[in-house]
């Protein structure tokens, strides 16, 4: 082959995998990249209720800081978020032990053990609304026969946030359980033989050997849940729609109802860029974190 | 003391006992549901709970009855079936061009799509869509939820054609094989059981998501999820028909992931995990 019919092919091979790869990058910049440069210059805007728009410039920057509600849904995503990754990642780690030494698994019950997180979370929070009615739920019944006082639940502003985090943490621990196990499956039998040679009780094995080797998967599963966690929403709205009063208000139902309830889409804009920044900035610290842990 | 075989045994039915009680407390609420959807209407919110009835299927009857059950459960269909073939269309082919070129910042933009607040985006797209009157449409459903679809399928299908060796590609070239024709008619077949478990895994996320069509569905178009929140609010004692109305949304993804399950995990984690 000459040297111009190579570079023709190679000219042909490098057209073909632009071709190839345009529907994707022509809907990514159509759909995410410019959206997104559209959310910031809406950010810059206010529209009256009439739908005149007006250029603002950092107002509604300003208007956040200075805004209650904001400072209230930031510390309910927060709480929300440390309280259920806790429980997430404590019990997950506990299921993927417990599923590990069951060696065999058959298909089944993994399908059981998935069904949690694959069913819509609108479906969870429809089936839990019932089961946590505070007067005719299952869930103060099981309280009331075991001689406990009965809970109000979502109902309760005290206790709306820990019943998410439980019902979210009912959803997502499994999902946390099968990533964890996979860092399991994949550690090399040796060491453990190794502590067992040595004597190490089974605690200590776990805390000294199992447990570091295991840090890089565990910070995986809290990234992935991160991601998830604080942005949280379907469950909010489909059991208290921030409620009661503004106990369960996170950022991104905050966002959502200023932009499609009050329709101000300005500060919406701006509440949801920040939003937006603290997630990549959670994702940005953990992926620090996965690396000061590696091995 | 007890000798080392009695301690294993012990260790080991502990160890069965845990997965029994962790197996019951993830299986009790689903059970309820399906239970309290199956109840006459009378013991449904009977208290204290009735765990012996004789079951009925009034509640799903009524359901279909007395809401346009099935018409959201087609446009769920339509926007489904819609933003996964559209999510495999784009991205097969931009997978294996990410894989083959090594330019990956396609696929990582979309994953940090897939990381931002659906809100981002349903902000610009309600302002966007409204212009054009596209508000309630198919189109924009299946647009939004390609948003979704898209990233799913990039990352599964990633590894597997990164498991290809470049030998087979290089050979196919010298016999004079153009880049599609490689695509279509070598890799392609390679990776089929991965295009089936990104074409699932879209199918349930895109089934499961709820915000955009929230907003950019209008009343002929509503997607079972986002008519779940009418269900509640028509009346709150109505709680069999919409334990009925819950269990059939659940029902097609639960179904798919079983068929998949063994396959879920390296897919569901992005390719962050190696399963």
């Amino acid at each position: 082959m000459s040297d111009a019919a190579a570079t023709l092919t190679h000219d042909r091979q490098r057209l073909e995998l632009s071709a190839l790869s345009a529907p994707a990058v022509v809907f990514t910049v159509a759909m995410i990249a410019f959206p997104v440069i559209y959310t910031v210059w809406l950010g810059f805007q206010s529209f009256s209720s009439t739908g005149k728009q007006s250029y603002v410039g950092l107002a509604n920057y300003a208007r956040l800081v200075s805004d209650h509600e904001f400072w209230h849904g930031l510390w309910v995503t927060i709480a929300l978020y440390v309280l259920s990754l806790a429980l997430q990642l404590v019990l997950g780690v506990w299921l993927a032990l417990v599923l590990f030494h069951a060696k065999r698994l058959p298909g089944i019950v993994r399908s059981l053990f998935i069904s949690p997180f694959m069913m819509p979370p609108v479906v969870a929070g429809m089936m839990w609304l019932v089961i946590l009615d505070p007067s005719l739920g299952a869930a103060n019944y099981i309280l009331q026969s075991l001689g406990l006082p009965p809970s109000e639940w979502l109902a309760s502003p005290t206790w709306v946030i820990p019943t998410v985090a439980l019902i979210d943490t009912w959803q997502w621990t499994p999902y946390v359980a099968l990533i964890v196990l996979g860092g399991l499956q994949s550690l090399p039998p040796s060491v453990y033989e190794a502590a067992q040679i040595d004597g190490a009780s089974p605690f200590k094995t776990f805390q000294r050997i199992t447990l570091p080797l295991l840090l890089p998967t565990i910070v995986t599963a809290a990234i992935l849940r991160s991601v998830d966690l604080l942005r949280f929403f379907d469950i909010i709205y489909i059991t208290t729609q921030g409620g009661p009063g503004n106990a369960s208000n996170t950022l991104n139902i905050y966002g959502f109802r200023v932009g499609f309830e009050f329709f101000n889409i300005g500060y919406a804009s701006a509440l949801m860029l920040t939003l937006t920044a603290i997630v990549f900035g959670a994702v940005l610290a953990c992926n620090r974190l996965r690396g000061a842990v590696a091995w | 003391m007890m000798d080392a075989p009695t301690t294993d045994r012990w260790i080991r039915r502990l160890n069965l006992l845990q997965l029994v009680l962790a197996g019951i407390i993830i299986m009790t609420p689903t059970v309820w549901m399906v239970l309290s959807s199956l109840k006459p209407s009378f013991e449904v919110t009977a208290y204290p709970p009735t765990l012996v009835f004789t079951p009925t299927l009034d509640n799903y009857v009524e359901l279909t009855k007395t809401t346009p059950f099935l018409s959201y459960a087609l446009n769920s269909l339509i926007v489904t079936i819609g933003s996964t073939a559209l999510g495999l269309l784009f991205g097969i082919p931009a997978a294996f061009t990410v894989s083959w070129t090594r330019i990956s910042w396609p696929a990582i933009l979309t994953l940090a799509a897939r990381m931002a607040p659906g809100t981002l985006f349903l902000l610009p797209w309600y302002v966007m869509f409204r212009q054009i009157g596209m508000i309630g449409s198919y189109t924009a459903l299946i647009l939004s939820h390609a948003v979704i679809t898209l990233p799913i399928v990039i990352w599964v299908l990633l590894p597997s054609f990164d498991g290809i060796p470049r030998s087979v590609f290089e050979a196919a070239q010298v016999d004079g094989c153009s880049v599609t024709r490689i695509l279509w008619r070598i890799a392609l077949p390679l990776v089929a059981s991965g295009i089936a478990v990104s074409a699932i895994l879209a199918f349930v996320f895109s089934w499961n998501y709820f915000l955009f069509a929230l907003v950019l569905s209008n009343g002929d178009s509503k997607t079972l999820i986002a008519a779940a929140f009418n269900f509640i609010g028509e009346g709150s004692t109505q709680w069999g028909a919409l334990m009925a109305a819950a269990t059939l949304i659940a029902l097609p993804p639960l179904v798919l992931a079983a068929l998949v399950q063994r396959w879920l995990v390296s897919g569901l984690t992005l390719g962050a995990v190696k399963g």
